[in-house]
């Protein structure tokens, strides 16, 4: 290697050798921390359902590991970071900062960053961010999601501007005694905030002995070279891209009384290979509203780069070498740009981020057959939503928790069917699901079941994920739920002569079994014996249905993805026999027919 | 005692290690014949015969204990042929095995195909019943509706049948009459029940885990009672014991009962293995045990003597995969062995894996048709292997192939061929490392303070630099490396758990009902006991676990718990402690005065069989023996060297060898980098001193 080292001292490169087995352990440093948030987490929105990331940004800000974090999360970190940096100048070992701050970077404020800054011999190298979904944050009503604020102040979360919270690696006392004073169930707080400084520690160690073993030196010129890289991969993933300019446009459904309109996002996408740039504009839209479902900076960013990201494919390292390439245009004041203090942000990660996800994914199908995706379910139905109460098994004891129990249909891609627990487009089927014994154990509930919901997909050669249909209630003590969904007025579409898939919805069951449907923010009171009925949506198809092949529509019927009547209606194909005794089998002459007229009367497909 | 044999039947050899009555142990190695096992066991044990100089019949009449390891189990539910399997569940959840826990590795990639459910929606069938969080019964179960359901499984064609109930472990009423009403409808099928088998929290791992027991059952009680048989008509008269997924051997009848251990009890049979050398060679009870095939790098770990367990085992992928649900010994495995391919990705920088070139074509050396370049091509262009002496003479390798394939990536990467074959290396070697930190570190250890002992052909080829990059001091590599599960079995006891579901809360301790949990343990382990020695076992062991949090945490956490009854305060206080040091070291944070909440408990009970004793020779002053030759070998920054080939059996106990240097055994060969050195032990293994300043 003799000449090849030469050739690196002289450019000041690292050796290709090396590049790799350094990144290989940047990535380590993160998954030891996410594994250290995850098991010693209390809430079961953050150790169960996965709903943090933890990410290394270098000391000039920029992201340069995340593991296997959100993509929602993870970018904007390095905004934080800056924040840091301006807010506290003297920051030294041993600091902790608690961020929240949607106008500082954070996401939205639900999501506490803890911030450590690492050092090597007094120098500033890294930071290390812990994200955490907080199963409260002291908001006007028992939720994390509140549609319902005007306003910052009508939201009422404790907003921490990156201020510091320890010292010398020990909490700063009071800043822990405010959030027990208005987060509710303080000590389940507290212990999470304790689970993410221990993966903030960790990674502190663990990046103190990676900066001792290769030196400063080696280490301040491998993530220049790793952020080289990385835009090398997402150069060459662009320029075998078909040059475009895409536009996209859906709207988020009415929110009564808030924006009683809907909200329309329009994206426009501009694919220029040879320039090896993606640029999206996100500034042909509404100034921010008067309710909680603005967008931050960082999310109104990181939903459109994720859009761009899962479309190029090539497991490209999502860091800012990749991001370098792509560029997303975002106007002050904008509902899915920069928010304007005091409009509330509470509800920044999802919702409107999900529809800016769907968009950009399907506009890229309009390249060509093998590009983009179909539409991903995005009614975050109440089965994800927030519950409160108090526990007659325990006294009275209170809880607040946010429920994993949705499924959401992915859309579905030119190669594959869409996944059946996506659970959002943001959440990009990341999230662990909660357990029905566990739920059932720690909250006093009775879920009645929980199954995927047939038909209720986009139909496609390729088609959506299905629907997740949950019916639960409480057992005795009054119990609320709340929550914020979009889809109730429209669902996920399909792609390239894939179709869309059915509504979700939210109703209460009496115990006289009539239904009432709840509105898009909704407030589910239920006293016992009353019961919630919480339903997702699938996802998306992708081509026409006509061009299944015949065995994946017999077993989706086999299966019970899909009925008969579907079978021969959707996608053409004449099924026979029964599941009840294993006869079931295409009947090929007449599903040749049924496909040739509905194909026009042309050849078979 | 006479001859104890330990075979593993792996996908592609059978490997065999015998030990005679002073505890010599011989390897045997031959192709695995997938019709009939016995046909490939036996033709590794002749192969063990002839090293050994026994005649086969003699060697068979004459064993006392035979320990079979197979793969049998796991490779049906990979190819997906296990028998036609029903899921009897609970009203309102046919999905459990179809939604998982959720999750996905790779947050980018929304094209990835998900496996289908281990048991189909079609074959899943809900029974109307309900029992709630206290075991109380929210609906009693409709037996007309259950019998209906189950008379109508053998139109179907079902040949096993699942049972998994919502809080089944709370309240077994409802599973038991269902198991009853099989036996009556259906006699003769084999079924699970998930409180029986598997009695933990959480309906998805106990429902996956009593799907795949149920599964196995036709097939592994006609496998076994078929390979017991052969070997019966082959003259042996020995008792046979089965490896399992939890580091020991069972009884086959106990298997056949609980077919589900069996599967990747291959790999957990490595740890023993790692023991027993560590422990003979004066190594101390910290080890790292690491196993390089072909295609595979398995990673498993003991700690003060105890080997690590997990109950997060899946099959055909993580979390979209097939969950085992069980406790069993935690075996990290990453795509990396002797066949993973090297390749060039779009930003121009080297990767390796995880594509492998498998047995076939395998290598470009190998001269079967494969071009790509492999691990084991770039260890043949630096020169670590002896084209003529692979797998000791049995395949010669091509050495120009090799070098063509390696200059597909040296090319573009502008290196010579040594300079990009010792990059392959290093780079094959990064995901072994990445493996051991994780595995390690999540356990809080620090793999600086373990000795590592190395098994699989291919681990002597990197180990020295992998070991020095964790910060380890100490290699072991037994001349046994080559078939180091089967060599685990040679080192097994009887181990079996028996667990159950009891909640208790520190600060309101339950004395009454966690005793009566743990006396429930407790008989079941006597009952245990006393067949066992009924058997003439004599030599047994008792441990405790407790899965716990803190209060409201998600995730449990096994502790060892430092008593096996709870009489007073104190002891629930000890137990609190013991679960703060264990978050402490893991976690790196521990709540102080926080209480905790025990969900699961767990005996496990051993019994002890005997055991090989390592021969020791007597240490030599003599000088190294003269080199086979000397060839030149590249290393990295050292450049290249003049270096000298050993046979392993030319060397004796006590001699050293400065690296560079090379020893080539019949199953493995190992590489003595420059600034290391290998000593031959009393034992004839290798110890390999790192150079590395450990911690």
């Amino acid at each position: 290697m003799a000449q090849a080292l030469a050739d690196a001292g002289r450019e000041n490169r690292i050796n290709p050798v090396l590049l790799p087995v350094m990144a290989n352990r940047m990535d380590a440093v993160c998954r030891e921390m996410t594994n250290t948030m995850l098991l010693a987490a209390r809430s079961s929105v953050i150790g169960m359902a996965r709903d943090f990331s933890c990410a290394v940004i270098t000391s000039d800000n920029q992201v340069l590991a995340v593991a296997e974090g959100f993509p929602i999360h993870v970018w904007g970190t390095n905004i934080q970071t800056k924040s840091m940096q301006d807010l506290h100048p003297d920051y030294a070992e041993g600091d902790a900062f608690l961020h929240n701050d949607p106008y500082l970077g954070n996401t939205h404020p639900a999501d506490h960053t803890i911030l450590v800054p690492v050092f090597h011999e007094g120098e500033h190298f890294f930071t290390v961010a812990v994200k955490a979904h907080q199963a409260d944050v002291g908001n006007s009503l028992p939720t994390t999601y509140m549609a319902q604020a005007a306003d910052v102040y009508q939201e009422g979360a404790l907003i921490f501007p990156c201020v510091q919270v320890q010292r010398d690696f020990r909490d700063i006392d009071d800043i822990i005694r405010m959030c027990e004073r208005r987060i509710r169930v303080p000590e389940q707080w507290y212990g999470d905030y304790l689970a993410a400084v221990g993966a903030a520690r960790i990674g502190e160690r663990s990046l103190k002995a990676f900066i001792a073993k290769y030196g400063a030196h080696t280490v301040r010129h491998f993530t220049e070279e790793w952020f080289d890289y990385s835009e090398r991969r997402c150069i060459e993933a662009i320029r075998a891209l078909p040059k475009g300019k895409l536009k996209g446009a859906q709207a988020h459904d009415p929110v009564e009384p808030w924006v009683p309109d809907g909200i329309p996002i329009n994206v426009t996408i501009d694919i220029d290979p040879d320039a090896a740039k993606v640029t999206v504009d996100l500034r042909d839209n509404i100034d921010c509203i008067d309710a909680g479902l603005n967008l931050t900076e960082t999310t109104s960013t990181m939903a459109a780069v994720q859009g761009v990201l899962t479309c190029l494919g090539e497991d490209l390292p999502p860091n800012s070498g990749t991001m370098r390439r792509i560029e997303v245009l975002l106007r002050e004041n904008c509902a899915v740009g920069i928010p304007r203090f005091p409009h509330s942000c509470s509800v920044a990660t999802t919702n409107l981020t999900d529809v800016i996800v769907n968009v950009t994914q399907s506009a890229f199908a309009e390249l060509g057959d093998g590009q983009g995706f179909a539409h991903g379910n995005y009614c975050n139905s109440a089965a994800a939503g927030v519950a409160s109460g108090t526990d007659w098994r325990r006294d009275g004891e209170r809880y607040i928790n946010q429920m994993f129990m949705m499924g959401g249909g992915g859309g579905a891609s030119a190669e594959n069917d869409g996944m059946h627990y996506l659970f959002v487009p943001v959440a990009a089927g990341l999230l662990y699901r909660d357990s029905i014994e566990i739920n059932e154990q720690r909250f006093p509930v009775l879920i009645d079941k929980m199954h995927v919901v047939t038909d209720s997909m986009g139909h496609g050669r390729r088609r959506g994920g299905p629907a997740t249909e949950v019916i639960m209630g409480p057992r005795n003590d009054p119990m609320r739920i709340l929550h914020v969904c979009n889809g109730l007025e429209s669902a996920p579409k399909g792609v390239r002569g894939g179709t869309g898939s059915q509504l979700g919805g939210n109703a209460k069951i009496e115990r006289d079994g009539s239904e009432h449907p709840y509105p898009a923010v909704m407030v589910c009171d239920l006293e016992g014996g009353e019961r919630l009925r919480a339903r997702d949506q699938g996802g998306g198809g992708y081509g026409s249905p006509l061009e299944r092949e015949t065995h994946r529509v017999l077993n989706d019927v086999a299966e019970r993805y899909i009925t008969v009547e579907t079978a021969r209606e959707t996608y053409g194909v004449a099924v026979t026999g029964n599941v009840e005794d294993d006869s079931l089998a295409v009947d090929e002459s007449a599903t040749a027919q049924l496909r040739s007229s509905m194909n026009g009367g042309g050849a078979p497909a | 005692m006479g001859y104890r044999i330990a075979v593993d039947t792996g996908g592609t050899f059978t490997d065999v290690v015998v030990a005679d009555e002073a505890g010599r142990l011989t390897v045997g190695k031959a192709l695995t014949t997938v019709e009939r096992t016995f046909e490939g066991f036996s033709g590794a044990l002749a192969n063990a015969g002839d090293i050994a100089g026994v005649p086969y019949e003699r060697l068979l009449a004459e064993t006392e204990m035979l320990i079979y390891g197979t793969t049998r189990s796991t490779n049906s539910i990979i190819e997906s042929k296990v028998a036609k399997t029903a899921l009897l569940t609970t009203e309102g959840f046919p999905d459990t095995l179809l939604y998982r826990h959720g999750g996905k590795r790779e947050p980018l990639n929304l094209a990835m195909e998900f496996p289908p459910p281990y048991i189909p929606r079609r074959l899943t069938f809900e029974i109307p019943e309900r029992i709630n969080a206290e075991g109380g019964v929210e609906q009693e179960l409709d037996e007309a509706a259950a019998r209906a359901i189950i008379e109508s499984l053998p139109r179907k064609r079902i040949d096993a049948v699942a049972v998994a109930l919502l809080w089944s472990i709370v309240n077994p009423d409802h599973e038991l009459r269902i198991g009853a009403l099989i036996a009556e409808i259906m006699p003769g099928v084999p079924y699970t029940l998930s409180h029986q088998l598997n009695p933990i929290i959480r309906e998805f791992p106990r429902t996956s885990s009593t799907a795949i027991d149920a599964s196995l059952k036709p097939l592994m009680q006609s496998h076994l009672a078929e390979f017991e048989s052969d070997l019966r008509a082959a003259g042996c008269e020995g008792e046979v014991l089965i490896s399992t997924s939890s580091g020991g051997v069972m009884h086959v009848d106990d298997v056949v009962a609980k077919p589900i251990y069996t599967v990747k009890s291959g790999p957990a049979m490595g740890p023993l293995a790692g023991i027993a050398y560590a422990g003979a060679e004066d190594q101390g009870d910290d080890v790292i045990i690491v196993d390089t095939g072909g295609t595979t790098f398995d990673v498993s770990l003991v700690r003060s003597g105890q080997v690590k367990y997990t109950r997060d085992t899946w099959l055909l992928g993580e979390w979209i995969g097939h969950n085992l649900g069980l406790s069993s010994v935690d075996v990290r495995s990453v795509g990396a062995g002797g066949g993973s391919i090297a390749w060039i990705d779009a930003g121009g920088l080297l990767r390796v894996g995880p594509q492998s070139a498998g047995a076939r074509p395998g290598p470009a050396c190998y001269g079967q048709g494969g071009e790509e370049p492999t691990v084991t091509d770039a260890a043949v262009v630096l020169g670590y292997i002896d084209p003529d002496y692979f797998l000791g003479g049995r395949m010669s390798l091509d050495v120009t192939a090799a070098a063509t394939a390696i200059e597909q990536v040296a090319g573009p990467l502008k290196l010579s061929a040594d300079e990009a074959a010792s990059a392959v290396l290093t780079l094959a070697g990064e995901q072994m490392i990445k493996a051991i930190q994780e595995i390690t570190v999540q356990d809080g250890v620090n793999p600086g303070e373990s000795i590592i002992v190395a098994g699989g052909g291919a681990a002597g080829l990197n180990i020295i630099p992998i070991a020095q990059a964790l910060g380890c001091r100490r290699v072991l590599l037994p001349r046994t490396a080559g078939a180091l599960s089967a060599c685990g079995g040679q080192f097994s006891n009887i181990v079996t758990e028996f667990s159950a579901s009891r909640y208790a809360h520190s600060n309101t301790f339950d004395f009454e009902g966690v005793s009566a949990t743990l006396s429930g343990i407790a008989a079941r382990m006597d009952e245990f006991e006393e067949k066992l020695r009924g058997r003439s076992i004599e030599r047994f062991g008792r441990e405790y676990f407790v899965e716990a949090r803190y209060i409201n945490q998600q995730w449990e956490m096994e502790i060892p718990m430092p008593m096996d009854r709870f009489e007073s305060e104190a002891d629930v206080e000890r137990l609190v402690e013991t679960f703060h040091d264990v978050h402490f070291r893991r976690y790196a944070v521990k709540e102080e005065g926080g209480a905790i909440e025990c969900i699961n408990w767990k005996g496990r009970i051993t019994a002890f069989l005997d055991k090989p004793s390592f021969p020791a020779e007597p240490m030599t002053e003599a000088a190294l023996p003269k080199p086979r030759r000397n060839t030149r070998a590249y290393f990295g920054e050292a450049g290249a060297l003049d270096t000298p080939f050993h046979l392993g059996d030319d060397l004796l106990p006590g001699m050293v060898l400065k690296g560079p240097a090379i020893v080539e055994e019949p199953t493995t060969t190992i590489v003595v980098y420059p600034g290391s050195s290998a000593t031959v032990t009393a034992g004839r293994n290798y110890l390999l001193e790192t150079g590395a300043a450990g911690a």
